[in-house]
């Protein structure tokens, strides 16, 4: 997990963590690395534990609003997994599923508390 | 010499031990938890009944969803770094084949353990409780029938499933609408795609039975309505879309009326649920564009499936060879405080095959009663993790976690949280206690496997798996997996 190439000179993009205590960690990153991929890389507290297959929902962030909207839309598959996330919020993604991309360069996202969704059904 | 000696009894002594029962994810994930986590030095060990590990994610999870087996790889890299254990922090060990209550007493790891947690899940079952389930020919709990598709050992090869005619398996009856009856159902309806099935490790007995019936028509009854439907949304778009392969959803419209749905105050999960049974019940030409991924098969629908509500099984009967033939079941209704009301009018469905999908049933382990610890309905007594005695008071140095701590729901995912949870909790116990226990436990009489001895079985499961292009080829009960080992 978490193999994330380095940025060449002059094409560095940013993204900054908020971790569950509160601190920010900012991070210069390559096109095209997931968010999964860069906060295992620096063993940031996001589980993956699908390993980025979009079939666990353990690597749920809520991503800053004013960079929500840049994002694609989330497709039928990761939406169905953000039904079992926790403390899922209007502006909630799967970091497995985002892309580092120019359109999102300086994007915040932050690491949830771990608070339960009550909404969600589950296995029985 | 003598200093380093003095030096090295001086670590050993200071780690504070932890047994984890069940290696399951909620046993692992408690374990990894611990292991990264803990700055007091730790010695755990996990214990497993079964020879090899991973509980419910090797033989619950269905066969087809191999991405969510993916949480084994973080089990095996934890497992690894911590192994050896020398200069380091921490130690870990496997002991499989050892269960717990039997080859070794809770009691005994109570007396040398620092911390003793309950991952041991659900291995029961729930049942109807009607005439004829147990005798009957062709009826099944769910988790019989998971655990022989999964090869789980003490399935894989049983002969009420071997025995059984799967020839003449055209109409089922599947009681329940959680995930779970929803992996059956899809592993029946699909059981002759093999570009499903072929590159998968399911038990390659068990395929080669279910292939060889006819599944014509599959019904999913459920006791209360569809607002109360247990499944969740991907597992229930991944059945509507096996309608590329002429498999198709019903629900009655007696039973779906959104119009009576009170859409204002229902949640996301339900709101998202409601526009995929609208569209896909619509004809394929009038359907949102995101519901025509997978045009149908020209030749139309050969296989069906439907949701069926508002009825609970009563009787079950068979032909004079013991077979079952029918089920009987009554008519329900709802009160508005939810409670399910029985009433007369009866229907009885054909059906060739009955599996009970209730969920699994959890079980006190012999000596609760003797060393006094509560539990409660389908799981240990706890609060937050904390297990607790008869009398409800917090039974010392004792945690549950999983299934076994809140009864067969929640996936992989919730099951994660919990055990972080627990592991945080006896980290700060674990960093408060004063005295140390003596971790030793005398296992020269049982015969145990190791995380090597898992290895080796991974191994040689892979190399059996890869010439017939399958991830791994299962063996499918313990004095095999005990033969090879000893070899
Ligand atoms: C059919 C099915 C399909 C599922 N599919 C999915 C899915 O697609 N996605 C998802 O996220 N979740 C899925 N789940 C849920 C998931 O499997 C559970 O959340 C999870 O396995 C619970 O973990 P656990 O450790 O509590 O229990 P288990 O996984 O059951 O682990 C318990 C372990 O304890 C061992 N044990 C029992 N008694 C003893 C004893 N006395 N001594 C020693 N060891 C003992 C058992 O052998 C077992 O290995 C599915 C569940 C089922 C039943
Ligand atoms: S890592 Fe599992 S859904 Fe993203």
């Amino acid at each position: 997990h978490g193999h994330i190439k380095k940025p060449k000179p002059g094409e560095e993009l940013h993204v900054t963590f908020i971790l569950k205590d509160g601190t920010q960690k900012t991070f210069e990153v390559s096109e095209g690395d997931t968010l999964l991929d860069i906060a295992q890389a620096h063993n940031l507290d996001m589980e993956g534990a699908c390993g980025g297959s979009c079939a666990c929902s353990t690597c749920h962030v809520i991503v800053d609003p004013e960079y929500y909207d840049a994002l694609e839309e989330p497709d039928d598959d990761e939406n169905d997994m953000l039904d079992l996330a926790y403390g899922l919020t209007e502006t909630s993604r799967l970091g497995c599923q985002i892309k580092m991309s120019k359109a999102i360069d300086g994007i915040r996202v932050a690491l949830p508390a771990m608070t339960r969704n009550v909404s969600s059904s589950d296995f029985e | 010499m003598l200093s380093s000696l003095i030096f090295k009894r001086f670590i050993s002594n200071k780690k504070k031990s932890v047994s984890v029962i069940g290696s399951g994810p909620s046993g692992f994930y408690t374990v990894c938890r611990l292991l990264s986590k803990s700055p007091v030095p730790l010695a755990v060990t996990l214990w497993e009944k079964l020879p090899i590990p991973f509980g419910l994610s090797r033989y619950g999870v269905a066969p087809d969803h191999p991405e969510v087996k993916n949480c084994e790889d973080t089990f095996t890299e934890c497992a690894g770094k911590y192994l050896l254990g020398q200069g380091q922090k921490h130690t870990f060990q496997f002991r499989g084949n050892v269960t717990i209550g039997q080859d070794v007493k809770l009691k005994q790891l109570l007396d040398t353990q620092d911390a003793v947690v309950l991952c041991y899940g659900c291995s029961g079952d729930h049942k109807l409780g009607i005439p004829g389930e147990d005798t009957t020919k062709g009826v099944f709990t769910s988790r019989e029938f998971v655990n022989w598709y999964n090869g789980h050992p003490d399935f894989a090869r049983s002969k009420r499933f071997e025995n059984f005619d799967w020839k003449h398996v055209k109409n089922v009856g599947i009681i329940g609408n959680g995930n779970v009856a929803l992996d059956i159902a899809r592993v029946l309806l699909s059981n002759r795609r093999e570009e499903i099935w072929a590159g998968t490790d399911i038990n390659p007995l068990a395929l080669d039975l279910l292939r060889s019936a006819p599944v014509e028509n599959v019904k999913l009854i459920a006791r209360r309505d569809f607002i109360h439907s247990k499944f969740t949304n991907k597992e229930f778009r991944e059945l509507w879309e096996l309608e590329k392969y002429g498999i198709k959803g019903i629900i009655q419209p007696e039973f779906y009326q959104p119009s009576q749905f009170d859409m204002k105050s229902a949640d996301r999960v339900f709101k998202r649920r409601v526009e995929m049974v609208s569209e896909y019940l619509k004809p394929y030409d009038l359907r949102k564009k995101n519901y025509k991924k997978f045009t149908p098969p020209a030749d139309g629908f050969s296989r069906f499936w439907e949701l069926d509500y508002l009825k609970s099984p009563l009787s079950i009967s068979s032909d004079n060879e013991g077979y079952i033939k029918s089920l009987t079941l009554s008519r329900n209704e709802l009160t508005s405080d939810n409670r399910v009301i029985q009433l007369d009018s009866r229907i009885t469905y054909d059906i060739d095959l009955l599996v009970t999908s209730l969920g699994y049933g959890s079980k006190p382990l012999a000596e609760f009663g003797e060393l006094n610890i509560g539990f409660s309905k389908n799981h240990a007594a706890n609060k937050n993790g904390y297990v607790l005695d008869k009398n409800g008071a917090v039974f010392p140095d004792l945690y549950a976690c999983g299934w076994i701590r809140k009864g067969s729901s929640g996936v992989i995912a919730s099951t994660m949280m919990d055990a972080f949870e627990v592991a945080d909790n006896i980290i700060k116990e674990l960093e408060s206690q004063k005295i140390t226990k003596s971790g030793k436990i005398d296992l020269s009489d049982v015969k145990y496997t190791t995380w090597e001895d898992w290895e080796k079985i991974d191994e040689e499961e892979k190399i059996r798996g890869r010439n017939l292009n399958k991830p791994r080829l299962k063996f499918l009960s313990r004095s095999d997996m005990l033969t090879f080992l000893d070899k």
